[in-house]
């Protein structure tokens, strides 16, 4: 085998490689697991406009803004951000597409890295799309430009849709040369691009017409292929990467492999029922091709053998073609898995988050939650967030949990937490919202953790970040949106001063009215603390475990040499220096290391207090 | 050749994603068809993390069959173990003694498993050491995937000039030298045991 001009790429690498190598030209994104290397990726290709936009509705909005104006343009986020883009993208698909559009959408089957397992192959149909659905990173490369020239030729927009595990699968590629497309001309046409009634009531009829005629390309387009194995009865119609954990099994099946897979050949599939006594359909989540095929009139069966939830590897496809009685006996010799400690994930050494939910757990406080690395607050020992449900919505859910506390004469202060990069995402209508029906003895704490990074998908910017780096060029101010919205009590915190931040917080969770509070820390992965690190004294350490509580993962009791009880200690490799463990010390049993330990002094509170001052939190008002 | 699987396990920030994929640009270098796997979840740190890598004539899924796993690289003790299940007897464990303890250790809810670990790698042909404190020995600790890889080198069809021309491909310029030493370290002193 000659690999010279063979590489490896993930299947993100790949979606991003085809857009390149298809004459993409303006591709837009939100970041999320699992597709948030696509446009990573992108930005590397000098003649292509990339940006993560403010949220997957602003990117698609992009997107289509380039389609318009006659350009290879792509719009690519995680499933969820699909129901966000969704309302722009139900009115855009009735369009003639002009430029070239594909809308990319990363499932989850399982659920590694998100908040719902929705099937978006749904969402394309819905849409009225033609869907790809790549199996690995060759195919996310041809499936993506293929996407492309059929997204033209039939003037329709494209959905390709890849799950996580094909996202995040490295493949062996060849690559190819980048094709220039001649970009089309944007002609003012209201019927095609003004999307009201009556324009839209002929729409209805092309979107329907466009599906027909891609049904005529899907009988015989090499996207579909089919391998038939003497001898057997069977065909297996599946598609992604579960033709591939089908074809490690090596059974005496025939299969029919879908990359295209909406719409479907019907005129193929009575040629194949014809031909073979039963049909069998592998597919992960819902029975998307299963039904379209029985909606065919042509009999077929799937989910009745296979889960409808998680994602289908070799040996749950060989479990259940064993339960269909299409093989005798399996090869799998799969096991439980073994008892092991659970690995759940923390904030890193240095988040600021920590020190914002170790108060917030320590008030006894109802919080409100949301998307992002402060989701974790969920997790032991700090189990401060009650509610977590997509991004941005703790804003409406602590107003409407307020009103109805009021209203039933439960009433307690609620917090709500949310990042920057959320807040811009979709956040900032909900802080508008109110200022409705506004009630003095309403107690809501916003809490803004603006950490100037979308954190956990690997450190995106936000429209913050300029104010703390200048590699990125927005500098929005939340405090100035805030108060230019007509809020009146927002105040700003360094919460690496650990006690200045408890007093913020417990005034303005004790006091009725709307607060905001805005944590100023930046994201300690993206912006190293350059302090010291430190270090516990343990014949100073009484054992309480104020800073173990903090769940910081160098810190944890140890065993010294003479000395009995456990102590505290740190693990120099990992701290990051960020002082908090100092500062819930109440003994001062952790100082910085390269420092004389000074006990009048709590920690290195007073080089925060430094910094603070240099950071120059805006409070002046209130003080 | 028989498909080859290696298994990898760490915690989120231990280079995991990295190791995986200079294997399969290794692998790829070799002349061989390779798949792999990274599953990292949530947490950008401090989160359990896996990957797989499956180097053959032909591979179909770059998930591994249930227990076909030929070799484990355990970047954590801990992470190592978790993976038991998918084992066999002839697996070869190559382990990271440097413990990280998770959340449920740190808050003394449970105790770290040390002695299970020791009972699981025993029951295997091993090669263990604080590949950490090798490689902070030989001037970074961030190498000790690379020390890691070094063994396990022995135990696979692709020669040591084309691990190191990968090496020197991926790693940052100014870790190239540090990367180079813990390869040699781990390929000259873990001799295999069979």
């Amino acid at each position: 085998m000659n690999n010279q001009e063979k590489l490896v790429l993930t299947g993100n690498q790949g979606i991003a490689r085809g857009f390149y190598e298809a004459g993409g030209l303006l591709a837009a994104s939100y970041p999320g697991s699992p597709t948030v290397e696509i446009l990573d990726n992108i930005k590397q290709y000098k003649e292509v406009y990339a940006e993560f936009s403010t949220s997957e509705k602003v990117a698609l909005e992009v997107a289509i803004g380039g389609s318009f104006a006659g350009v290879r343009s792509m719009a690519s986020m995680k499933h969820v951000g699909v129901n966000i883009a969704a309302d722009p993208l139900m009115s855009f698909t009735q369009t003639k597409t002009n430029g070239g559009f594909v809308l990319l959408s990363g499932d989850d089957p399982g659920m590694a890295s998100s908040q719902n397992e929705q099937d978006n192959r749904i969402f394309g149909k819905f849409a009225n799309m033609g869907i790809l659905a790549p199996s690995d990173s060759q195919d996310a490369i041809d499936y993506t430009k293929a996407a492309f020239d059929i997204s033209e030729e039939y003037h329709l927009p494209m959905m390709v849709n890849i799950t996580s595990r094909v996202c995040h699968s490295r493949t062996p590629v060849v690559l190819g040369e980048r094709k220039e497309v001649e970009p089309r001309k944007f002609e003012k046409d209201v019927e095609r691009y003004c999307m009201i009634p009556p324009h839209t009531h002929k729409l209805q009829h092309s979107m329907k017409e466009r599906i027909e005629k891609l049904q005529e390309l899907a009988y015989d387009s090499k996207l579909n292929s089919l391998e038939e194995k003497e001898g057997t009865d069977t065909l297996v119609v599946t598609s992604g990467l579960l033709y591939h954990n089908l074809k490690e099994l090596d059974l005496n099946v025939s299969i029919y492999k879908l990359g295209m897979i909406h719409p479907i050949s019907p005129k193929k599939l009575r040629e194949l029922a014809d031909k073979y006594e039963r049909i069998i359909v592998i597919e992960e989540l819902m029975p998307v091709i299963e039904n379209d095929i029985k909606l065919m009139g042509i009999p077929c069966e799937g989910k009745k053998y296979f889960s409808f939830t998680g994602e289908l590897h070799s040996e749950d496809i060989e479990e259940g073609l064993m339960k269909a009685g299409v093989i005798t006996e399996g090869k799998s010799e799969k096991r439980p898995p073994v008892e092991s400690v659970k690995r759940t994930p923390l904030f890193c050494a240095g988040c600021p988050h920590r020190p914002i939910f170790d108060i917030l757990k320590k008030l006894r406080k109802r919080v409100i939650g949301d998307i992002g690395c402060y989701s974790m607050a969920m997790f032991e020992p700090f189990q401060a967030s009650d509610s977590i449900i997509s991004m941005g919505a703790t804003v409406g859910i602590t107003k409407g949990m307020t009103k109805a506390n009021g209203l039933t004469g439960k009433s307690e202060p609620l917090v709500s937490v949310i990042g920057d990069g959320t807040m811009f995402h979709s956040g900032l209508p909900g802080f508008v919202n109110l200022l409705h029906q506004k009630d003095e003895n309403d107690n809501m704490t916003f809490i803004i953790l603006d950490n100037r990074t979308t954190a956990m998908t690997g450190g995106q910017a936000t429209a913050a970040s300029g104010n703390y780096t200048s590699a990125d060029d927005m500098k929005v101010d939340i405090k100035t949106i805030i108060k230019a919205m007509g809020h009146e009590n927002v105040r700003e915190v360094d919460q690496f001063d650990y006690e200045a931040t408890k007093k913020v917080i417990t005034e303005e969770t004790n006091k009725p009215g709307i607060s905001f509070i805005i944590a100023k820390r930046p994201c300690a992965l993206k912006f190293k603390i350059q302090e010291n690190t430190f270090y516990v004294n343990p014949n100073v350490c009484i054992g309480c475990r104020n800073c173990v509580k903090t769940n910081c993962p160098p810190i944890r009791m140890k065993k010294y040499h003479n000395i009995d009880k456990l102590k505290s200690s740190i693990d120099p490799d990992m701290c990051a220096g960020c002082s908090v463990c100092a500062q819930v010390c109440p003994v001062d049993a952790i100082q910085p290391k390269g420092q004389h330990p000074d006990h009048s002094k709590k920690g290195s509170a007073k080089y925060m207090r430094q910094e603070t001052q240099k950071m120059k939190l805006n409070n002046e008002e209130q003080e | 050749m028989e498909t080859i699987n290696i298994m990898l396990g760490g915690v989120g920030g231990q280079g995991l994603v990295l190791t995986t994929d200079v294997i399969c640009k290794a692998a790829l270098k070799a002349g061989y068809d390779v798949k792999s796997n990274d599953v990292i979840g949530l947490a950008q740190r401090g989160g359990m993390v896996w990957g797989s890598v499956r180097i053959g004539e032909k591979v179909h899924s770059p998930n591994i069959p249930a227990g076909k796993t030929d070799i484990i690289l355990g970047l954590e003790p801990l992470e190592g173990q978790r993976w038991e299940h998918i084992l066999n007897k002839n697996t070869k464990v190559i382990l990271n003694t440097k413990e990280v303890y998770p959340t449920p250790s740190l808050l003394e809810k449970v105790q770290y498993p040390s002695e299970k670990i020791k009972e699981f790698y025993q029951r295997y042909e091993h090669y263990l050491s604080d590949f950490s404190a090798d490689a902070k020995k030989l001037g970074n600790a961030k190498a000790a995937n690379t020390v890691l890889l070094g063994v396990m080198a022995q135990f696979l069809p692709i020669s040591t000039d084309i691990w190191k021309e990968t090496l020197r491909e991926n790693v940052p310029e100014k870790a190239i030298e540090v990367n180079m030493k813990a390869f040699d370290y781990g390929y000259e002193n873990f001799k295999p045991k069979s």
